[in-house]
């Protein structure tokens, strides 16, 4: 018990230093961002794939953005992918296609397995440019977006790309606004420190590219994943693609506004993350493929990070049980030690981390928000956690492959 | 003091502990003091022209009473509405007068001219600068920002801190140094010793302006297919150590390497080529994609580049080598950037930290 609690600690000791490193490098080290001022180029042909189920709040939005970014217009073509929607996504879309002709080609799927890869899947019947961009339906893109998002796609080494996720509807309750705090640490912070240290960024799914050539090689989309932008990402990596971030290229997206759709969405990231951790884990530390040392290293904590709630919520239970078991000699040492490193210090790497992001976004006020982003550890902790049992028992139960549409918001027209 | 009070005490010390730092957090949550959406997307899009298109609506009202001014042939002075003062130039001046007969070496007026200015030696204007027609600068002289409806041309060791943008043609002469932004709608040409960060033009010009090659009828555009033919190119070939192209050798698809990349004089690329550590691209060297390097890179005299040229650290271009075409313009970007007298780029050339027009090796 001892030994298993000693490997918690350690293991939870990493990513805490982990968190420290790309904090520190964010704020004091050398900041990559090679390709954001190519603003001159001859633009290659793009398709953006805008994916859409049941969308009809928000899907006109994002249609009217992409018609007014500053991209040439014969080189875009844009395609939402309306996956078996009973709204009025449809009929939304169609008056788009009928207001902006030749600018929009709309993929309707009434059909077939369910979930975005899929759908993104079935839609590359329509793709025929070598770079694609993809947008859930819910983001907003700025004038300039497509350029920054299309200008990595010059290197050659480049095959996929992914820009910053930005919350819109901040200010509705308590949940917004810790939704708004960890995107800021996840991409402000450590999708860019990950960039700066040419280690794994992560390829979100959503205001992102991919390279047609590369998607080919490996093998197209995953419509088996319940994660299909972290199952590309680990692809891309072990076929020698880089997949680059893009800290400047941000864009506006819809947060969660209900705690049950938050654990809704963070369980199905759970379960498509272990998904990729089972598939790629082991060879990607250990097998022959193009990913370099730093990558291996890194791309396998990065798919270890759903894993960590399991895993501190047993060392915590470890913890009490040799602390109330007397294990001798340093039990209380060791209980000390082992509630400080991961339920504490560990905790405050993440914080350490969201701070420099609010810093580095030059927010003064958000940042007083910050404890109670222990509300949100404790929800994540727990649905992840579950997340987890619950595919560990699959097999079991049986259960299905399902995919659970994250519920939009917006109520403005 | 009994148990009871004393554990209740230190309850309640414990929750005051636990609270202390939600305080804050509680406000914020109520006064929602900064609750909105990060300002972060840039609608403007980067444009290097941003500022001189604001400048141009904020000093539109001053285009009516110069006008004004050029048929009376006089000069005036006012106020805008934030309270800067102007002077408006309504007469060629051979040397500016500033009002009343200053002879001072600093103008902290925004000036406007309707007609051709020629501007004295070591001025220093602290406001923006508007020229309908040529304008042409003294030596020695400090300005903080420039539109001209016709064309610039600063006279040797002139600085620019905030930005240029010229309608016609923008002409640095030597030792310049040129901070911002600096566009024109047609041409730019920069001497030997000037420093620069930001430029943007249809053509810009590095020292003399060198028509030789194009006149021999190997103009960029002959190296390389139609526009677009291979700018994002499909196919490629990863290499994981040092790569070596040999002289006159003629490639097709991309090529990454992971080390270095040496590509012989003379050779042809029909794609892109990156490299994760130093490139050097011999004399010669045509690519009809970009060029990009995770490290530093050397493009040699006479090179032909029709894609964007990127590195990390810092790029040297020979004398000779063109970027882009007029028809597909380009953008060649680095923290630092030498260029020799002689290069072409088309398009932009962004060197984030410093740029330098150095004299032919």
């Amino acid at each position: 018990m001892i030994y298993c609690l000693f490997a918690i600690v350690t293991i939870i000791s990493i990513y805490t230093a982990r968190h420290y490193w790309f904090t520190l490098n964010r704020l004091f080290g050398f900041q990559r961002h090679p390709y954001i001022d190519t603003d001159t180029a001859d633009w290659p042909q793009v398709t953006i794939l805008v994916a859409a189920h049941n969308e009809e709040k928000v899907v006109s939005h994002i249609l009217s953005a992409l018609m007014g970014v500053n991209y040439p217009q014969d080189k875009m073509l844009v395609v939402p992918v309306n996956d078996r929607s009973t709204d009025r996504t449809r009929e939304i879309i169609d008056r788009f296609c009928e207001q902006h002709p030749g600018r929009i080609r709309p993929f309707h799927r009434t059909d077939g397995k369910g979930g975005k890869a899929a759908a993104l899947k079935d839609a590359m019947e329509l793709v025929d440019t070598e770079v694609i961009l993809i947008f859930d339906a819910d983001y907003i893109p700025g004038t300039g977006l497509i350029k920054q998002l299309v200008a990595p796609f010059f290197d050659p080494e480049v095959g996929g790309v992914m820009g910053r996720v930005v919350p819109l509807n901040v200010g509705t309750n308590l949940l917004t606004r810790l939704l708004d705090l960890e995107r800021s640490g996840g991409y402000q912070v450590d999708q860019q420190a990950r960039m700066n240290l040419r280690l794994v960024p992560q390829h979100g799914g959503t205001v992102a590219g991919v390279r047609l050539s590369a998607l080919r090689e490996i093998g197209g989309w995953n419509d088996n994943s319940l994660t299909e932008d972290t199952d590309l990402t680990y692809r891309l990596l072990l076929a020698g693609w880089k997949t680059v971030y893009q800290n400047r290229s941000e864009c506006y997206e819809e947060v969660p506004e209900t705690w049950q759709v938050r654990v809704k969405q963070i369980m199905r990231w759970a379960k498509g993350h272990n998904q990729a951790l089972a598939n790629y884990g082991l060879h990607l530390l250990f097998g022959k493929h193009r990913a370099t040392f730093r990558e291996r290293i890194d791309g396998f904590l990065l798919l270890g990070v759903y894993i960590m709630a399991p895993v501190t919520l047993l060392g915590w239970i470890l913890a009490l049980a040799v602390f109330y078991a007397g294990v001798a000699p340093l039990h209380g040492v060791i209980a000390l030690l082992s509630i400080t490193a991961y339920s504490a210090v560990g905790n405050f790497a993440a914080f350490f981390e969201i701070a420099a992001a609010a810093r580095l976004d030059y927010t003064r006020q958000r940042i007083c928000l910050l404890p109670f982003l222990i509300l949100g550890f404790g929800v994540s902790i727990f649905s992840v956690s579950r997340a987890f049992v619950s595919q560990l028992m699959a097999p079991l139960t049986g259960a299905q492959f399902h995919w659970d549409k994250t519920e939009r918001f917006r109520t403005t027209p | 003091m009994s148990h009871a009070l004393a554990t209740a005490g230190l309850f309640a010390l414990a929750g005051a502990v636990f609270l202390l730092p939600l305080i804050p957090a509680i406000v914020e949550l109520r006064l929602k003091r900064d609750a909105q959406a990060l300002n972060v997307i840039q609608q403007y899009a980067g444009d290097i022209r941003h500022f001189s298109f604001g400048f141009r609506s904020y000093a539109a009202e001053l285009l009516t009473p110069l006008q004004q001014c050029v048929d009376s042939g006089r000069t005036a002075t006012g106020m805008l509405p934030h309270g800067d003062r102007f002077l408006l130039l309504g007469r060629p001046e051979p040397a500016l007068l500033l009002p009343g007969g200053s002879s001072e070496k600093v103008c902290d007026l925004v000036v406007a001219a309707g007609t051709d200015l020629t501007l004295p030696d070591g001025m220093t204007f602290m406001k923006e600068m508007y020229a309908s027609r040529e304008l042409i600068g003294g030596a020695n002289c400090t300005y903080r920002a420039i539109l001209g409806d016709g064309n610039v041309r600063l006279d040797c060791a002139s600085a620019v801190t905030r930005w240029v943008h010229a309608a016609g043609t923008f002409q640095a002469e030597q030792d310049c140094d040129l901070y911002g932004r600096i566009s024109s709608d047609r041409e730019i040409m920069l001497r030997d010793g000037c420093f620069f960060q930001r430029l943007h033009a249809p053509r810009i010009v590095f020292g003399r302006t060198d028509t030789a090659a194009e006149a021999q009828g190997r103009g960029p555009s002959d190296h390389f297919g139609g526009p677009g033919a291979t700018s994002v190119a499909a196919s490629r070939r990863l290499v994981d150590g040092d790569l070596e192209i040999g002289r006159g050798e003629v490639v097709t698809g991309s090529i990454v390497s992971r080390g270095q990349l040496h590509i012989g004089a003379g050779a042809r690329i029909l794609g892109s080529v990156k490299s994760n550590r130093r490139m050097t691209l011999e004399s010669g060297v045509s690519i009809a994609g970009s060029v990009v390097s995770a490290s530093a890179m050397q493009i040699g005299f006479n090179c032909r580049i029709a894609g964007p040229v990127i590195a990390e650290q810092g790029i040297a271009i020979g004398s000779g080598t063109r970027c882009g075409t007029p028809e597909r313009p380009t953008t060649v970007s680095a923290p630092t950037i030498e260029v020799e007298d002689g290069a072409v780029v088309f398009g932009t050339i962004w060197a984030r930290q410093e740029g330098r027009v150095v004299p032919r090796q």
